[in-house]
């Protein structure tokens, strides 16, 4: 047992959370907009791929998450205008972005690179790792602090920030309105299709970011499919914490918790087995935050009687 | 270009402008086509291919020879019917995403029944085998139909979700308690009863007398859909579940049934490919097929007639897109970011007309402005 819960572990759960965070993130800002984005998936595979294509050509991190970022601007762009300008079903343009970001990617994987499957090599810079000797010297904590890459400490800043932004803020309060209540804001004199243009900008950007940590984080690669539902899981945690930066990213540190908990009982479960865990855990999840939502209606029905 | 590509469009330009396809519909459809194919031209082109020889080589492929005009009609008879699976839940309202799920789940039930009942009348194997595969695909449907019935849970994200847990529980199954010892065979179950298998209609090919089994099945749906009560209902219900409610419907129970039709239907082509093709479960029995399928269902608005002819095109596309990339060395994959482009465009068609409407309105009314000042002046 003490082997299991070790500080491997956590490590692990950050590892597998970081991206769920990110994309988590771009998801809830959307949904304050009142938009259901189930194209992160797409967004992230598509971000993966430019980060490793950017970092491969110019032989350097920075550009790869440039590279995924521009692709996250274009993409986020794509989808505000097809969504809010066009008025399209949601749900239809996000499921095919999903399959046109597959085809793309495995696409673009063998033309330019010529191979199948997955594309890795000596040429593709990961992400730096950053290490506070400070914050490393901390007892059981230390290691799980320090030695992240870079994108793990973006993600938690950008959790009290987008907290703050989203609550403390005129332009976070404009975003929500623009969700709720439209015509409020537009006779505030704001325009609400340019704050879910520039949420859905962000979302672009944040899930291709978190695409960039699948491939530059860890792995130094890209493989086909390789988000493998990890976008659908960041809108389930959207909607586990009902939009709240913090807890989103409990819910994602849940999800990746359950995932790596479930790449330490590969020794005694069949890996088959121990891969579904997260998918059934999110479902549950889904299930547990509605039932919740509704004891607690019922709760404030009984105190306002 | 080849005629074959010649005639389905034609075909869908004489389809009648009843019910939901009008004929705007059409043209935007048309339009959608031409924009798409343009771009992926334009995408061969900057790759360094030829396009028009990459299109020669995609159609000679899908429907050049008897045997691949044989896989391409096998190909239709899988996506009409994932597509149909697609329609009769998303005619209630419910966007049924899992059906890849439901797929290897009714493959999977009708290999180990298939296997299982090894020396018993074939009859019974194949109806046995048929039963359980629609029976797994239904259950599973059942899951997040239930969710979605009782607490609003959105369906969208639970069938998903249970879309990966049943490809890693089958592939569980597979590599686990029903692992053939067939040498061989990496990962799949015992071989079906000898002779239970579907007889090809089409030597060497992969249409296989499973054809008639999904020709039933898509009249059945075409005729719940189209002419039943049962299908009126459940339109009133995805149109407006409230007004439907209101007008007496039991909307959840329909819901319920939608979801349970397409999660057997998606159970049936899980079968149709074990008993038609490999003859037991394989973890690699399907590559997406229901996303695609789906994809078909969209483009036609969950049109049952529309979604059989444009399976027939996106069958060929798929086929023919495997030939392409084997003889012109241009992966298969440009056949799905046309695909996709086609949609983007096909669920955008109304706004895009109504920008293009409203961008000439003011162009008339500009000019009509100006000519107004001109006759003032003068």
């Amino acid at each position: 047992m003490s082997e299991l819960f070790s500080t491997l572990l956590f490590q692990n759960t950050l590892r597998t959370a970081t991206p769920v965070v990110l994309a988590a993130l771009g998801c809830l800002l959307t949904q304050h907009v009142n938009i259901t984005n189930i194209g992160i998936e797409g967004m992230m595979l598509t971000g993966a791929f430019f980060a490793v294509l950017g970092s491969w050509l110019f032989g350097s991190w920075l550009m790869g998450l440039v590279f995924a970022m521009g692709a996250g601007v274009l993409l986020g762009l794509f989808y505000y205008v097809f969504v809010i300008k066009f008025g399209s079903d949601e749900f239809i343009i996000g499921v095919a972005l999903n399959i046109f970001a597959g085809g793309l990617t495995v696409f673009l994987l063998r033309t330019l690179f010529q191979v199948k499957g997955s594309f890795s090599g000596p040429g593709i810079v990961p992400l730096p790792t950053l290490t506070f000797p400070l914050l490393a010297k901390i007892p059981l904590l230390g290691p799980l602090l320090s030695g992240n890459t870079l994108l793990v400490y973006v993600s938690w800043l950008l959790v009290p920030l987008l907290w703050v932004m989203i609550y403390k803020t005129p332009l976070g309060f404009h975003l929500r309105a623009a969700g709720e209540y439209p015509e409020a804001l537009r006779s505030a004199g704001r325009n609400p299709n340019r704050m879910k243009c520039l949420a859905s900008v962000l979302c672009g950007m944040l899930s291709c970011l978190a695409g960039a940590h699948l491939s530059l984080g860890y792995l130094r690669m890209f493989a086909e499919n390789m988000s493998a539902a990890r976008g659908y899981v960041a809108f389930a945690c959207v909607i586990f914490g009902r939009g709240n930066p913090p807890l989103v990213f409990l819910a994602a540190l849940l999800f990746g918790f359950i995932d790596a908990l479930g790449l330490r009982l590969q020794k005694v479960l069949p890996s088959d087995l121990t891969s579904m865990a997260p998918y059934v855990v999110t479902v549950v999840m889904m299930v547990a935050v509605v039932l919740l939502e509704k004891r607690k209606k019922k709760r404030l029905a009984r105190l306002s009687r | 270009m080849n005629t074959g590509f010649l005639q389905s469009l034609r075909a869908l330009t004489r389809l009648k402008p009843s019910q939901k396809l009008q004929r705007d519909y059409l043209l935007s459809l048309l339009a959608a086509l031409l924009v798409a194919f343009g771009l992926g031209c334009g995408i061969m082109l900057l790759c360094g291919y030829d396009p028009i020889k990459a299109f020669g080589v995609l159609f000679q492929g899908a429907l050049g020879t008897r045997i691949s005009f044989g896989n391409t009609m096998a190909k239709t008879v899988t996506l009409c019917l994932t597509g149909l699976a697609m329609s009769v839940a998303a005619k209630a309202g419910m966007f049924n995403v899992g059906g890849e799920g439901q797929l290897y789940l009714g493959a999977m039930a009708a290999a180990v029944v298939g296997a299982a009942l090894t020396g018993a009348p074939l009859w019974l194997v194949t109806l046995l085998a048929l039963g359980a595969a629609l029976a797994a695909g239904a259950l599973y449907a059942l899951i997040p139909a239930l969710l979605k019935v009782k607490w609003k849970v959105d369906e969208v994200i639970t069938t998903i979700m249970l879309n990966s847990a049943a490809i890693y529980f089958c592939s569980y199954l597979a590599n686990g308690p029903m692992k053939t010892g067939d040498r061989g065979i990496a990962s799949g179950t015992d071989a079906i009863a000898a002779g239970a298998a579907f007889a090809p209609l089409i030597k060497l090919s992969n249409l296989t007398t499973g054809l008639f089994y999904a020709a039933v099945a898509a009249f059945l749906c075409w005729y719940l859909m189209k002419r039943s009560t049962m299908g009126f209902e459940m339109k009133l219900t995805g149109e407006n579940d409230r007004f439907a409610r209101y007008g007496g419907i039991r909307t959840g129970r329909l819901m319920l049934w939608s979801m349970v039709i397409s999660g057997a239907l998606c159970g049936l082509v899980g079968m149709l490919e074990v008993f038609g093709l490999h003859k037991r479960f394989l973890v690699t029995i399907s590559n997406e097929f229901y996303f695609d399928g789906m994809l078909v269902a969209m483009i036609m608005r969950y049109n049952p007639f529309g979604t059989i002819l444009m399976s027939f095109f996106f069958a060929i596309l798929n086929i023919g897109g495997k030939s392409m990339e084997l003889k012109a060395g241009i992966s298969s994959e440009l056949i799905l970011i046309i695909q996709s482009i086609i949609i983007f465009f096909m669920a955008a068609e109304g706004g895009i007309r109504r920008m293009l409407g409203e961008k000439l309105a003011a162009r008339r009314a500009r000019r009509a402005a100006v000519k107004a000042g001109r006759e003032a002046k003068a």
